[in-house]
């Protein structure tokens, strides 16, 4: 197919995931801002800051000049139109590309992402006096609409190259996403030491926000602990926000992707993907586990690089 | 004249007698044409509760399936529906040979005039077509000169634009040989027809249209020598108003839509970047003017073209259909000599007719045009789609004033042609059935062999009395009906 429309419909999953990770990071973003809130102002101010530094932001954050309160900061996420990866323009930008290749996707499809825009650009519109929603329910809705289109593709289009492409934007994106709000434990537990209620609490939200306290339960049946959160997180073959999960479809994607291109993207995916399949905690604790998941984004966005020269870029 | 007591409901106006145009329906003496007669008995027996109920679905459909007319812009509110009526437009199959038999002969002869042009110029040297008429034209390409195209083809897509007089003759209103659109419509219209008035199709035998698209993929494939070509359609983008119809078409030939930037020029061949890397382009379906094609070659600002791919073409390693350079065959300045280039390559007298023109660089006929100017119809050389044109009848004296100004400045840009009565077919109007001015568009194809699917695109002037059918002037589309000639009792 056309490297175009193979890249239109890459990012236009990649921005719609981008938008729902921005959802799930705000809301447990929040949650840690109300638990903090109880032991003073300057923790409940760092709680605050957790989105921005979890989505690298911080300084864009400070540049726009708003307060650092948590609900300017959801403000500034959710619906800054400057803010490249706000909720507004991640759902404008996977519009965008949608309407261009319209063709290449089934209606159904089409329908639900525009949609999804209307209904934004509605909630962005009867707020003309105050400030738009960025709270739980708005956070709910981007996930369900998310969650809508991904059925609508399931269960609609082709099992073809376009639906190969649409698949693999939502799983780099998603690793990369997991990551980062696994990057948040590191730093809730730095000061505290172990304290059972209060991981249970911090920790817990940070599952929630990844639909992993079900997950967790089930595969431990018992109190959340620190490392099992880490380990479920980044080596749980079977939970479909894993790192190693989604590695591993990003793999198994690139298997079906025509083999004339690819090699360096497959390469990146098959080293990736082993240092997850054959690693474990010792190793991820022996380097820190902030450092592990920094290497661990910077490598996702090199197998992305590779699975653009490789397929998605225009212009030989 | 009306025919007395015509009955209620909503087909009361149908039956008036247009007096001073042609009928498509009803005879001077106020009867249905025998072509018409199941139509009309038909009509007499849908109430207009019916008939709205069907427009509904109509616009249902139509939305449903996305065929929209984009007015440009970046958002969806632009986008809005061309009105496709209910009421068919039926040719009976004599017309129709007629029709088909001057419609090959006429665009036979237009493809021997460009290869001419590009060529040996023998008709420029033989006198018939003025010289500087051709050479200075700015649709001439040169770059076609002595290119030597396959099947010297290279019209490959004609819209010829026909009406039909009040005498009853068809007429040629223009050639369209450069890149005619419109046939999506043709195409949705009788989808549209056959499912909302299934029955209707039992009472006639309606020729099929549906195979247009295996037709044209045809005639791109014998467009090249190459075996097993790659064919691919070149649109503008997606904020073009004829996107629909380019992506429509492209997905019933199951070939690759592409923009400018899909395809590159390497070592003399054209590719198009593909996820299983570079793949060969031999044919490409062209939807953009000749003067965007190539920023090196052309328009250096074009963002929608391919650099370098005039030399490609020049060197004969792609075929583009249509041809670059066709549109000195159909510029209004070079229509007045189509029925000459009938008698001169094809030695046969030319079956369609053209209407009267008057040149307006001719000092002779300037002074005709600027004094009957209430009278006529003036249009720029260039101009298309509606726009730039004066309707003498329908103009007011001020207007007509302002245009005779343009006219006099620039007088090699105009030609002017009496004002045709249209003929008139039925339409639901707001008020029931009203006779309304149509027009016919078929689609020729051209290439090793010649073929029509018969009809083309019939295209109405809803507003009462307006002679202007272009979708961006508010015009709206039939089915049109082409008739299974009757067996042989």
């Amino acid at each position: 197919m056309l490297s175009r429309v193979a890249a239109q419909l890459y990012w236009m999953s990649r921005y719609l995931e981008r938008a729902e990770n921005m959802a799930r990071i705000l809301e447990v973003g929040q949650s840690l801002a109300m638990l903090s809130s109880q032991n003073g102002p300057r923790e409940a101010a760092e709680a605050a800051l957790e989105p921005l530094v979890i989505t690298d932001t911080v300084a864009a954050f400070q540049a726009s000049g708003r307060a650092t309160r948590a609900d300017q900061v959801a403000q500034f996420l959710a619906w800054d139109e400057s803010h490249p990866s706000s909720i507004v323009n991640c759902i404008k930008t996977s519009r965008e590309n949608a309407r261009a290749v319209r063709g290449a996707m089934t209606a159904e499809m089409w329908e639900c992402i525009n949609d999804t825009w209307m209904g934004l650009m509605q909630r962005q519109n009867a707020s003309r006096s105050r400030k738009p929603a960025a709270d739980t329910a708005f956070f709910e809705w981007v996930k369900e609409r998310s969650h809508l289109f991904r059925g609508v593709t399931f269960a609609t289009i082709q099992r073809d190259q376009p639906y190969h492409f649409i698949r693999l934007g939502t799983h780099i994106e998603r690793a990369d996403n997991t990551a980062r709000i696994l990057s948040v434990k590191t730093r809730i537990q730095r000061e505290g030491g172990t304290d059972m209620v209060d991981d249970y609490y911090r920790l817990g939200a940070v599952l929630r926000s990844v639909s992993a306290l079900e997950a967790y339960r089930d595969t431990y049946r018992d109190a959340i602990n620190p490392d099992r959160v880490a380990e479920l997180l980044i080596f749980n073959p079977g939970f479909p926000r894993s790192l190693l999960f989604c590695t591993e479809i990003s793999r198994q994607i690139l298997d079906r992707l025509p083999q004339q291109s690819g090699r360096l993207a497959r390469r990146r995916a098959a080293e990736l993907l082993a240092k997850l399949q054959f690693g474990n905690l010792q190793e991820v604790y022996a380097s820190g586990l902030e450092t592990y998941l920094e290497t661990f984004v910077k490598d996702t966005i090199a197998l992305a690089d590779a699975v653009h020269t490789d397929y998605l870029e225009t212009l030989a | 004249m009306r025919k007395p007591a015509a009955p209620a409901g909503a087909t009361r106006i149908n039956t008036i007698v247009t007096v001073g145009i042609f009928n498509e329906m009803v005879s001077a003496a106020g009867e249905p044409r025998p072509h018409y007669a199941a139509l009309d008995e038909w009509l007499k027996g849908i109430s207009s509760e019916t008939v709205q109920a069907k427009r509904n679905e109509a616009d249902l459909i139509f939305r449903r399936t996305g065929i929209t007319f984009s007015l440009g812009g970046e958002d969806g509110g632009t986008e809005r529906l061309i009105p496709s009526d209910l009421v068919p437009r039926i040719i009976d199959s004599t017309e129709w040979a007629f029709l088909e038999r001057g419609l090959v002969q006429r665009v036979k002869a237009i493809n021997m005039f460009l290869h001419d042009v590009y060529h040996g110029q023998k008709i420029l040297k033989s006198g018939l077509v003025p010289a500087d008429q051709v050479l200075a034209n700015a649709q001439l390409m040169p770059l076609m000169m002595g290119l030597d195209l396959p099947h010297q083809t290279y019209a490959h897509i004609t819209g010829v634009d026909i009406i039909r007089h009040a005498d009853g003759d068809f007429y040629v209103l223009e050639d369209n040989l450069r890149v005619p659109s419109g046939v999506s419509y043709m195409l949705s219209n009788r989808i549209l027809m056959m499912r909302l008035f299934p029955d209707l199709f039992y009472r006639y035998a309606v020729r099929p249209v549906e195979h247009y698209p295996a037709l044209l993929l045809q005639t791109l494939r014998g467009a090249t020598l190459v075996e097993q070509p790659t064919i691919v359609l070149l649109t503008p983008g997606r904020f073009n108003s004829a996107y629909f119809e380019h992506a429509f078409l492209a997905k019933q030939m199951g070939i690759e839509l592409v923009e400018g930037s899909d395809l590159f020029v390497r070592d003399d061949l054209v590719y198009m970047q593909t996820t299983e890397g570079p793949q060969r382009v031999d044919v490409i379906y062209r939807r953009i003017d000749d003067a965007y094609m190539d920023p090196l070659a052309f328009a250096p600002d074009s963002m929608i073209g391919v650099p370098g791919l005039a030399a490609v073409y020049r060197m004969g390693n792609v075929v583009i259909a249509n041809a670059l350079g066709t549109g000195v065959a159909d510029d209004k300045s070079i229509y007045p000599y189509v029925p000459e280039m009938v008698q001169f390559y094809l030695g046969e007298e030319p079956l369609l007719k053209n209407v009267q023109t008057w040149q307006c660089r001719k000092p002779a006929e300037l002074s005709y045009v600027l004094a009957n100017l209430g009278d006529l119809v003036v249009k720029e050389v260039h101009g298309a789609g509606g726009y730039g044109m004066l309707v003498g009848p329908a103009s007011t004296k001020a207007e007509i004033a302002e245009f005779a100004e343009r006219v006099r400045a620039r007088p090699d840009n105009y030609i002017a042609q009496p004002t045709l009565s249209l003929s008139a077919c039925p339409t639901f109007v707001e008020q029931g059935l009203a006779p309304r001015h149509i027009d016919l568009r078929p689609f020729v194809l051209s290439g090793k062999t010649t073929t029509i699917v018969p009809g083309g695109l019939t295209r109405v002037a809803l507003r009462e009395g307006s002679l202007v059918v272009n979708s961006s002037q508010g015009g709206g589309t039939k089915d049109t009906w082409v008739l299974e000639a009757p067996e042989a009792a």
